[in-house]
């Protein structure tokens, strides 16, 4: 924007300017458009980036439409295609109200160009670009600047590549919010592509005019209608002053218009049949198309549209009635007119032919389609143009030696043609035929009234467009004498694009297969170094890693994130973490996702009940792309951390020797409190730990509160699973801590879940705290007491070891009445709910710690 | 056609495709779900929103006709129940003597179970646009004129150590 400013002349300037997507194809690349005025007059859309791709003027040759058949669909965003001459550019606007502000200033500074009468000088521009047009040789390495976008919900990744040298290099990288509308890409795509699939079909159009002064068709109108051997494809036939009553000028109704499309269907060329594809009138002009029948169903978006020109500049006694259709692919606008009238007011006819020029509008498109926007262009009418500085004798002298070429340097039209005041860019065939004007009614001899006026060439027809290949026929018709005007008659050799079905949907489907595969090229794609992740033997606090390479080997940017299988909790197992389990990965690049397998307290049970195993997929998800699948497994040693007591006092031999089928019979077994003669009365691994605290602990200040070594506690789960016969490895407080582990590893805390709130409740009452604890499974009972007693000892040795029967109450009371596993994420429960729920929990355990229970002992001692 | 089978698939590949049907354009979006029955527990996150699904067998292969048929089963009772399911039995270009599951046998299976069926050959790519075309039809007007969005999904009960399948 800045290097525009500093090119602007003092006399130009910028009215508006917008941020868009240029498309080409599946890519898009972020341009501005930015209106330029000069002088108050001229105005010029300029496309640029980094620097102007293209300055076009704001002439007749250029046209923008609103793509609005796809706005509906996503509602969202606003196409338009600017198109210079036969080129075009695909614009993508965000649906925002700056967007609707520059298309108004577009359509502006498009109505303001239509006003001006000659064409202007925009060399001006070529400052600003070279590109002052579209065509093909400029685009060069501009066109190749692209975007790549990858469609996804409502986000889309934005990478700007720029082609140089063939190779590619990303300018930056920016994330743009919009939807994907794959309508306006694939029409576009269509457009550029439409010679490979229309051939070109000639037609014969058949242009007729007739001023037939309010008179009815009294008469056979075949002599002006029906001329050729071969039938016309089309008939554009337009009339002047069909009816001069008050009742049509005011109501504009009148019965002339069902008389003479009558007169006018009868007397078609017999050779075909032809349907009326339109009339349209206003006042005492008239113009109907007809289309010859088989040609009529490729006949589409018919419009109409009338202006009036007469009494002040608004009425329809003087003005154009136009009618416009798509046949096939080309675009054909008719028009009929009928411009002021009197000798001296060639100049009023210039303004009308303006005014109608830029009034004409025809509704049902986005913008409203003017005359200009056509393929093949057919004005006819009664222009009125004159003859003048020429003596009328002369001139009728003239016309019966045949000279007309002398006469024609006098008219009014060929000369203001000449000069570019009307009909710019029209042609007109050479005329070999009388004046059409004046003659008295019912014969061919000049106008005898007192007037006396001179004969001239009112009625005429113009023509504009490249299709337009060859004026066959221009002249009047003599013979029908019924009016003061000749009607005349013009036939046209031209050609029009025919879609061929066949190809059109081979091209159609090759467009298709392009976008296929340029969306499925874009489509992110990673590769995994490995999809199989085999873990070594895991074991108990034993933690692993393992690291995995994701490497982007696609043209897009990477969003990746592994995803929640189902109504999954995670997006993996508890036992395993993911670091970072989403991230952002440029193409070319890789990104390390580490993976830790680690077995603790919370998982231990269900991996020694054969709830749960080291096995999980992964699912990979990359954001609008695929999904990978990644398998995790390894294998578990099992310990003693996670078995059950009820599993523990049942082993008699180290857990390493225990069949892994035994072990999984006994977790399954648990409830159902069968416990064989041989069962301990305790674990013998509780027993270990608490007889090693027991002979050297005692007296050990902090016991329980100061934290072991892992390393320490590693030993001693493996001293505790093979039976060692060693001494117990490590220090009291590693002995103190494995003790709490393997109480807290056990699927459920010694006091079970189902017993808690009853619990909570008695934490008041001894005698209730009581009755709970007897009613406990026999070996959960007996561990409960047996720990009691421990700690009571402990507490009796108070002096050295500092421990209070409060702390120690706190301590237990959170591991005997252990909180079932929280979730993951953040707990509803309160802070303060917790803080009474512990408190109770302590003192739940507190009368066990200062109060004698050895009436609930007794009953159990050993049988045998 | 796009070959995107790898051996030994440990993804659901995603790709689209667009199919024309008169006036109307069909997107697909495609996820092909590996048929190795250690992911068959993931099959059920592509195909639960899924408008239509292949299934696609291999013609020299019995043992994947009957994977096949527990496939339909599964989607049947599994998937929305206005689902479109087609049968594919592929690798049609191979020699006559190579191949173990009939025609008529595929195409007898399919009437009985409203399955669209075709042989199809991903190598030749024969049938291989027929197919989405005949989906497209049977899809629900709604969603034919909604022209896009929607997961649709292709499931291939196909051997994993075959290659070369393709949607």
């Amino acid at each position: 924007m800045n290097s525009i400013q500093k090119l602007l002349s003092s006399d130009e300037s910028i009215i508006s300017s917008h941020e868009v997507s240029l498309v080409q194809g599946w890519m898009r690349s972020s341009k501005h458009l930015i209106i330029l005025e000069k002088s108050r007059d001229l105005k010029a859309l300029l496309v640029a980036s980094e620097g102007v791709d293209y300055a076009l003027p704001i002439d007749s040759d250029f046209k923008f439409d609103i793509d609005c058949e796809s706005k509906s669909k996503n509602a969202g965003d606003v196409f338009i295609s600017i198109t210079y001459q036969k080129n075009k550019l695909l614009f993508e606007m965000l649906p925002v109200s700056k967007t609707n502000a520059f298309i108004n200033e577009l359509l502006k500074a498009m109505e303001h160009q239509s006003k001006r009468k000659s064409a202007g000088d925009y060399s001006w521009l070529k400052k600003y670009s070279k590109k002052t047009d579209l065509t093909v040789e400029n685009q060069g390495v501009v066109m190749d600047a692209r975007t790549c976008t990858v469609p996804s919900e409502n986000r889309a990744v934005f990478v700007c590549t720029c082609a140089a040298l063939g190779k590619f290099v990303i300018l930056g990288i920016e994330v743009l919010t919009f939807c994907w509308t794959y309508d306006s890409v694939i029409k576009y795509q269509m457009s550029i592509r439409e010679q490979d699939y229309t051939y070109i079909q000639g037609i014969q159009v058949f242009i007729g005019t007739w001023n037939v002064n309010g008179q009815s068709p009294s008469c056979d109108l075949s002599d002006w209608l029906t001329t050729t051997v071969d039938p016309p494809h089309i008939y554009a036939i337009g009339f002047q002053e069909l009816d001069l009553s008050k009742e049509a000028f005011l109501f504009n109704e009148t019965l002339k218009e069902d008389e003479w499309l009558r007169a006018v269907t009868k007397s078609l060329h017999p050779g075909a049949a032809y349907q009326k594809i339109c009339l349209v009138r206003l006042v005492g002009m008239m113009l109907i198309v007809f289309v010859e029948e088989n040609l009529a169903q490729h006949v589409h978006n018919v419009a109409s549209d009338t202006v009036g020109t007469g009494i002040m500049g608004k009425l329809g006694n003087k003005g154009g009635v136009a009618i416009r259709l798509d046949l096939h692919t080309t675009s054909l606008c008719f028009v009929n007119s009928h411009l002021a009238a009197h000798t001296e007011e060639f100049e009023r006819r210039n303004q009308d032919f303006h005014d109608i020029d830029s009034r004409i509008a025809f509704t049902g498109f986005l913008p409203p389609k003017s005359i200009k926007d056509h393929d093949q262009i057919y004005w006819l009418g009664d222009l009125n143009y004159r003859i003048t500085d020429l003596d009328l004798t002369k001139v009728k002298n003239l016309i019966n030696a045949g000279k007309y070429q002398t006469i024609l340097e006098h008219d009014q039209l060929t000369r203001q043609h000449a000069k570019g005041n009307v009909f710019l860019g029209y042609k007109e065939g050479a005329i070999h035929f009388r004046p059409t004007y004046k003659y008295d009614v019912g014969t061919d001899d000049w106008d005898s009234s007192e007037k006396n006026r001179a004969p001239a060439w009112c009625d005429r027809v113009l023509y504009k467009g490249d299709g337009i290949r060859q004026q066959v026929d221009y002249k009047s018709v003599p013979s029908l004498k019924i009016s003061d005007h000749k009607p005349v008659m013009s036939l046209f050799n031209s050609d029009i694009r025919v879609i061929d079905a066949v190809r059109y949907r081979k091209v159609h489907e090759e467009v298709m297969k392009k976008l296929d595969k340029l969306e499925n090229e874009f489509l992110p794609q990673v590769m995994v170094d490995n999809t199989e992740v085999v873990f070594d033997t895991l074991r108990f606090l034993e933690a692993q890693n393992k690291t995995l390479i994701i490497a982007n080997t696609g043209q897009v940017p990477v969003q990746f994130e592994f995803i929640k299988k189902f109504d999954d909790s995670n997006y993996c197992k508890d036992w395993l973490h993911i670091e970072p389990y989403m991230g952002f990965i440029l193409p070319g690049e890789k990104c390390d996702v580490k993976l830790e397998v680690y077995v603790d307290k919370r998982c231990a049970s269900k991996m020694n009940s054969g709830q749960d195993k080291i096995y999980d997929i992964l699912v990979l998800h990359l954001e609008g792309g695929k999904d990978l699948f990644i398998t995790v497994t390894g294998s578990y040693e099992r310990s003693v951390f996670g078995c059950s007591i009820e599993t523990l006092v049942q082993l008699n031999v180290p857990l390493r020797d225990v069949a892994l089928g035994k072990l999984i019979e006994l977790e399954s077994s648990k409830d159902s409190g069968t416990l064989s003669n041989t069962s301990y009365s305790v674990p013998k691994e509780i027993w270990f730990l608490v007889d090693h605290l027991y002979r050297h602990g005692l007296k050990q200040q902090n016991l329980f509160e100061h934290p072991g070594l892992p390393s320490e506690i590693l030993l001693i789960r493996n001293w505790l699973d093979t039976g060692s016969s060693d001494p117990l490895p490590g220090s009291v407080h590693s002995v103190a801590e494995s003790l709490l582990l393997l109480l807290e590893s056990t699927a459920e805390p010694l006091i079970p879940y189902n017993m808690h709130p009853a619990c909570l409740t008695a934490s008041t009452s001894y005698v209730q705290a009581k009755q709970l604890i007897a009613s406990l499974p026999l070996c959960s009972r007996n561990v409960y007491l047996y720990l009691c007693s421990f700690l009571q000892e402990l507490l009796s040795h108070a002096e050295e070891n500092r421990l209070d029967a409060k702390t120690i109450a706190t301590l237990f009371g959170q591991i005997f009445l252990r909180d079932p596993p929280r979730s993951r994420d953040p707990s509803a429960r309160g802070k303060s709910q917790t803080q009474t729920q512990a408190r109770r929990k302590a003192n739940f355990v507190y009368h066990f710690l200062v109060n004698d229970f050895s009436e609930l002992i007794a009953p159990v001692n050993h049988p045998g | 056609m796009a070959q995107i089978w790898l051996k030994d698939r440990v993804d659901s590949a995603f790709i689209t495709q667009t199919v024309c049907l008169d006036d109307v354009t069909i997107r697909f979006e495609i996820w092909d779900t590996a048929g190795q029955e250690r992911y068959h527990t993931l099959a059920p996150m592509y195909y639960r929103n899924a408008q239509a699904a292949i299934i696609v067998y291999d013609i020299t292969n019995q043992d994947t006709f009957g994977r096949a048929k527990s496939w339909v089963k599964e989607l049947q009772r599994m998937a929305p129940p206005n689902i479109v399911i087609a049968l594919a039995g592929n690798k049609a270009d191979l020699p006559t003597s190579r191949r173990c599951v009939e025609y008529s046998e595929g195409e007898a299976y399919a009437e009985e179970n409203g399955l669209l069926f075709m042989e199809t050959s991903a190598k030749t790519a024969m049938n291989v646009n027929e197919i989405f075309v005949e989906i497209a039809k049977k899809l629900p007007k709604k969603e034919v004129n909604n022209g896009q969005g929607g997961r649709r999904l292709v499931e291939t009960a196909e051997a994993p150590k075959t290659s070369n399948c393709c949607k």
